[in-house]
Order: structure tokens, then sequence, then C-alpha cells
């Protein structure tokens, strides 16, 4: 089935950021030194933007300097989005952003590749193996240039929607 | 009105969906990932935030002297319950001095399940702190090693200084249907606060 082979892809990726995380990466060390937001936005391309094939290979060599400076460069070093992307937010690829013709950049190739069926902004930064921040700005870039639509999460406050939608989960989650 | 020349705009080409998410905290071991990974459809996925100088803005560093570049990880599964509404739940790391960058992660949750370990329930004081200042709707989940339970209910209610009104619930991680009815307690009692602050009325 679809989820087992979802599940072989994300299992290899698993134990990658897992080593990643045991050793306690990014350490003084790797002083990876991720671009604070600039005054001005950086006119320039992201350089040395890495092909999606080489992400999800999970390359044992893919060192945790690169992994780390490389993603802020496909932000051109923003760490917010434009857009408010709750980590839960689920993410669909527009026929236009399956368009490979009009899609130009390799990352957003990728991330439209992934969002063939609906994933979540948490699921896309797994996937893609970059921290959260990164996708979201990615994914907002996306949805603001009609690449990806971005599907509704809970309002929460005063809205009675929410307690409508609470009482859906309620039943879903007695049906399983 | 004529439409003659008149393009609708084009139909969502895709369904809409509607996720929502509930956050599992508790301390490190306290069985976070297995109580997601009961659950979830999909194995559990790890998911990191680098935590800057510059994403941390105002929030208060004060506890943590070295402003270095921090990476948390949390896991994640995701719960589909009809076919267009998904739940994902979040499990959170116990760490406090990552609690401050989480408010991007409680927004919008439906609530919170924080998971305890009896012998170890101090761990849970800085979840179920950082629930209650972001007056999210939270429940105990008493996990229940080895089927073992180290203390009483109304014990733990009094170690943790918790209200009378907030469910504490006894459950073992790795059980599915376990799992579940503490996730159903968690939703009926959201619904419930929900009710008691915004009123049931007809709208």
């Amino acid at each position: 089935m679809s989820d087992e082979t979802f599940a072989d892809v994300v299992n290899g990726l698993v134990l990658g950021v897992g080593r990643r995380r045991d050793r306690a990466w990014p350490a003084a060390d790797a002083d990876p030194d991720p671009p604070a937001p600039a005054p001005a936005p950086p006119e320039r391309s992201p350089v040395d933007v890495l092909p999606y094939a080489g992400l999800l290979a999970a390359d044992p060599g893919f060192s945790a300097d690169a992994s780390i400076v490389r993603p802020y460069s496909w932000t051109r070093g923003r760490t917010r989005s434009s857009v408010e992307l709750r980590i839960e937010a689920m993410v669909t690829t527009t026929e236009h952003g399956d368009d490979t013709e009009s899609v130009t950049r390799s990352e957003h190739r990728a991330v439209a590749a992934l969002c063939r069926e609906p994933r979540s902004v948490a699921e896309v930064a797994t996937l893609l193996g970059v921290p959260l921040g990164v996708a979201k700005v990615l994914l907002g870039d996306m949805a603001d240039l009609g690449l990806v639509v971005v599907h509704r999460t809970a309002t929460g406050g005063a809205n009675k929607a929410h307690l409508l939608l609470m009482e859906r989960v309620l039943s879903g989650l007695r049906r399983l | 009105m004529d439409s003659v020349g008149y393009r609708e705009p084009e139909a969502p080409v895709v369904p809409t969906l509607t996720s929502v998410k509930i956050v599992v905290g508790g301390g490190f071991g306290a069985g976070k990932t297995t109580f997601v990974g009961s659950v979830s459809e999909i194995m559990p996925l790890t998911t990191e935030a680098v935590m800057t100088e510059a994403s941390a803005g105002i929030d208060d560093l004060g506890a943590t002297p070295n402003k270095t570049t921090t990476t948390v990880a949390m896991d994640f599964g995701r719960v589909s319950l009809e076919s267009d509404l998904v739940l994902y739940l979040f499990g959170t790391p116990g760490q406090q001095r990552f609690w401050f960058m989480w408010d991007d992660l409680v927004r919008g949750a439906i609530g919170a399940v924080v998971l305890a370990d009896t012998r170890r329930l101090s761990d849970s004081f800085s979840p179920i702190d950082f629930f209650e200042d972001r007056r999210l709707p939270y429940i105990v989940g008493l996990n229940c090693f080895d089927g073992v339970r180290h203390h009483g209910i109304e014990e733990v209610r009094d170690a943790l200084a918790i209200g009378p009104e907030i469910p504490i619930v006894v459950c073992d991680a790795r059980d599915r249907d376990s799992v579940k009815q503490t996730l159903i307690t968690m939703v009926e009692y959201a619904m419930e606060q929900w009710v008691a602050v915004h009123g049931a009325g007809v709208s």
C-alpha cells in the first residue's frame, strides 16, 4: 500500500535525522551561522542548490554544516514566512505548481513533487530534511506564486466553527 | 447579469481539507513517541526547528546563558479521521529551556496531553506550566509503565498542583485503544472548556 511505501521512505530519513540529533548538531564547532533576517533582501540567486534526489538519497556524507547552511540559501536568508503557516497545515500542489515548465526553482519543484498528495508543513520539512522554518518560507513563497494551496486549520478562539470542528474530531476518534 | 465573456475563477482543483493538532507534552522518556506511534497511520516522523538568536526574538533567553544555535526535534504522527479531516499529534521535548519556542506549536491546537511518568512527576511541571500559561486545555495521562502505578490519582493531582477539574487518566502509551481513549477525554475536556468560556448558545 502507499502508506508502506511512504513509511519506507521515511524510515530511512528518520534514521538520518536521528543521527544528526545524536551529534547534537549544530554544535558550536559546526558554527553554521544561519543568516539573520536581512534588513535589505539580498538580490542574488541562491547558489549551490541541492537537487531533491540528493536529499532523499539520505547520503550519509551529507555533512551537518552543509545541511544547515544550504536550506537557508534556499530561503535567501529569510527565517520568517510572509504567510502564517501552521506546522499542521496541509499543502497540496496546484495544477500550476505541477507544471514543471513554469516552476523554475528546483527546490520548488521538489516541494511540488512531494505535495502531489496533501502533506503537512511538518511532513514537508521532514521529507526535505530541512528545519521547519525553512519549509515554511519555501511553502509561503509557493503559496504566493500559486504553486500550492494551503488547506484549513482550526480557527480556535470564540468562533463557533471551532466547537463544531472539535465535535467532528471527537466523532472521528470514537470511530477509530 | 450577462455572463458572456466572463470566466468563473478556476474552481479549486484540489478538495479542501482541514487539519487539526493535539500536542503531547511530557518529560524525556515519558512515552511521547510511543503514544504518538500507537495511533499514527505513519511511522512517527521527526522534524526539527532551529532556534537562533534571530528567531528567538524577544523571548526570554535569560535562563540560557549561551545564545547559540540550537536544534530541537519533535516527533509527530498523523491520524486520518475523515476523508477531509486529519489529526496531527506533535510530541514536544520537555526541556524547560525550549518551551518558549513552542508558541508556534500550540497555536490553534485543540489541546494537549501531558504524559507523566509517576516515578518522575517533576518532569511534568514545565509542560503543565506552559500549557496553563497559554490557556491551552490539557489533561494528564499517567503513563502506566509495566502496568504498575506508583501513586493514586489524587496523590498525583496534589503533587502536580493542578485543579480538580483537570482530567487525569491512566493510560498505556503502547496500547492503541488506551491512547485513543486518552485523546477522546482530551477533546471532550477541550469542548467543555470551550463551552464554559464562550457559552453553548446557538448562533
